[in-house]
């Protein structure tokens, strides 16, 4: 007597638009629980460093002047975007792969790209209050008018998907995670310190402002300022053009490493 | 038959510490060898690295702040090795769990502390004249050094190496640790009037900071490197760095003298 095995049902809707949407909030879902402890930690971290910034600098500077305050508010929000795409993303890549999770989540029965986006959209999110709190620092302390245009929209999603994506070739791409963690804090240190990111790009030597123009890092902040200020900076369509040839990049790159096979 | 008596020697009296002493001072020299280096090389990016920044975020300003920003590195370049190495480098014992294993040691608990804080406060000096003088070149600055700079970086050095010792060994937690270590530098890098007056800062923030032990860090230090750039007294912040270094040494003392 024979008996017939039941069949094993594959799960449906593994391809097409709707299984990748489905893929996509089970991510979101699992990323969201996975990390839901670390999740407040970031927000008060964002919240502080996004408002202490603001208001640090401006008790350092010396004579503080309007358009310098302006710089500083700005800076703030384009390093909350950028950090957590160019920074905490290869830093929790960098952790899965210390804890030795990484190759689990990529056994998932997920498409990759509903994975990283996921991720990048919780980093999105993580970003939002320090952005908000840098910004109503910025507003109580310097009387600062923002006057917001359309480009806003633009600008905040190419600097954060940029830096996302940069982050996670680096997290994907460097397979020691103490590198990863490495380059993270030389990064910081960077991105603060020595790019016009909350002071104008004439403060640098002539040298690192001409690297500037072909980092992502001065365009963002341009775009991103231009887009809340009136009348501080000017964005011009070289600065769109180098993002997006550095988003592209970046997420070929990254398409590339996602999709190997080991 | 009878077993041989095994020389147990004298283990106490000032000989015995002071040997105890140069071996712990090897035995540590050795066993942070790497993270030495790391850390002067650290140190130096910090404390130039530093100088060159806030020169970006302060745009146009006259000489004397330049000359405060510059008298300022020393402190900057200070605080990281106390405050965040010592504490880490201990940390570390903790969760290599050889924490226990020093303790162990046939040598004076005192001897092994004061072997720790030897080294980093030597540590400290190299990559601190450095900083000084990468900022002092690329800000065209005068100095007028006196003798008086010694004892400052020294007092400097080794309250910042004793809070630290303290912390890290009265912290059980290594997560906790790496918490004030980040807040600490976050505070001491922006809300400190380490590289500006104290002036500039709101008054409640000025009474906080004039406790806290980094304004008067960069007080000491200021006045052995400048002329006239220091308004307050010198001696009342000689003062209150000695009392932060006694206060650790007694949290130190009370933690590292109990049995467990």
């Amino acid at each position: 007597m024979t008996t017939e095995a039941p069949a094993i049902e594959l799960s449906r809707g593994r391809t097409g638009a709707r299984g990748w949407l489905g893929a996509y909030v089970a991510m979101l879902r699992w990323e969201v629980i996975g990390s839901r402890l670390l999740y407040p930690l970031l927000l008060i971290a964002q919240v502080l460093v996004g408002a202490g910034f603001v208001i640090g600098f401006g008790l350092l500077v010396p004579d503080l002047d309007e358009s310098a305050a302006q710089y500083l508010s700005t800076g703030a929000v384009v390093m909350s975007l950028i950090l957590v795409g160019l920074i905490v993303t290869p830093q929790l890549l960098a952790q899965q792969k210390m804890q030795g999770s990484y190759d689990y989540v990529w056994s998932m029965p997920v498409p990759r790209s509903a994975a990283l986006l996921a991720s990048t959209t919780m980093a999105a999110v993580v970003a939002i209050p320090g952005i908000v709190a840098a910004l109503v620092v910025a507003v109580w302390r310097y009387d600062f008018a923002l006057s917001v245009d359309a480009a806003v929209v633009p600008a905040f999603l190419l600097t954060l998907a940029c830096g996302s994506l940069i982050g996670s070739a680096i997290g994907h791409a460097v397979s020691k995670p103490q590198v990863t963690l490495l380059f993270t804090q030389l990064g910081i240190f960077f991105i603060i310190g020595f790019s016009p990111v909350s002071f104008s790009v004439e403060r640098l030597p002539g040298w690192l402002a001409t690297v500037h123009q072909y980092l992502p890092l001065h365009h963002m902040a341009m775009a991103v300022r231009s887009s809340l200020t009136d009348g501080l900076v000017e964005v011009t369509l070289l600065s769109w053009v180098v993002l997006s040839l550095w988003t592209l990049v970046a997420g070929t790159i990254t398409g590339a490493i996602i999709r190997r096979r080991r | 038959m009878t077993a041989a008596n095994p020389d147990l020697g004298l283990r106490s009296g000032s000989g015995f510490w002071l040997a105890g002493y140069v071996s712990m001072l090897r035995f540590e020299m050795r066993n942070l060898r790497t993270y030495l280096t790391i850390g002067v090389a650290i140190q130096v990016l910090l404390g130039a690295g530093m100088a060159l920044m806030y020169g970006f975020y302060f745009g146009e300003v006259d000489q004397d702040q330049w000359t405060f920003l510059v008298t300022g590195i020393p402190t900057l370049a200070l605080v990281p090795i106390g405050f965040v190495m010592v504490p880490n480098a201990i940390m570390e014992h903790k969760l290599k769990d050889t924490y226990d294993y020093v303790w162990s040691h046939p040598v004076p608990r005192t001897a092994s502390a004061v072997a720790t804080a030897t080294i980093f406060t030597l540590l400290a000096l190299p990559g601190t004249v450095i900083a000084l003088v990468i900022a002092t070149i690329s800000y065209g600055v005068d100095l007028d050094i006196s003798w008086s700079v010694l004892p400052a970086v020294l007092l400097t050095s080794a309250t910042a190496t004793s809070v630290g010792y303290a912390v890290g060994h009265a912290v059980p937690e290594p997560r906790v640790i790496s918490l004030i270590t980040n807040v600490v530098m976050f505070v001491v890098l922006l809300f400190s009037p380490i590289v500006v007056a104290i002036e500039q800062f709101p008054d409640w923030w000025a009474a906080v900071q004039r406790i806290m032990p980094f304004w008067h860090m960069s007080v000491v230090i200021r006045a052995g490197l400048s002329e006239g750039l220091v308004s307050s007294s010198v001696v009342a912040s000689y003062g209150v760095l000695l009392a932060w270094a006694v206060a650790s040494w007694l949290v130190a003392a009370w933690v590292v003298g109990q049995r467990r």
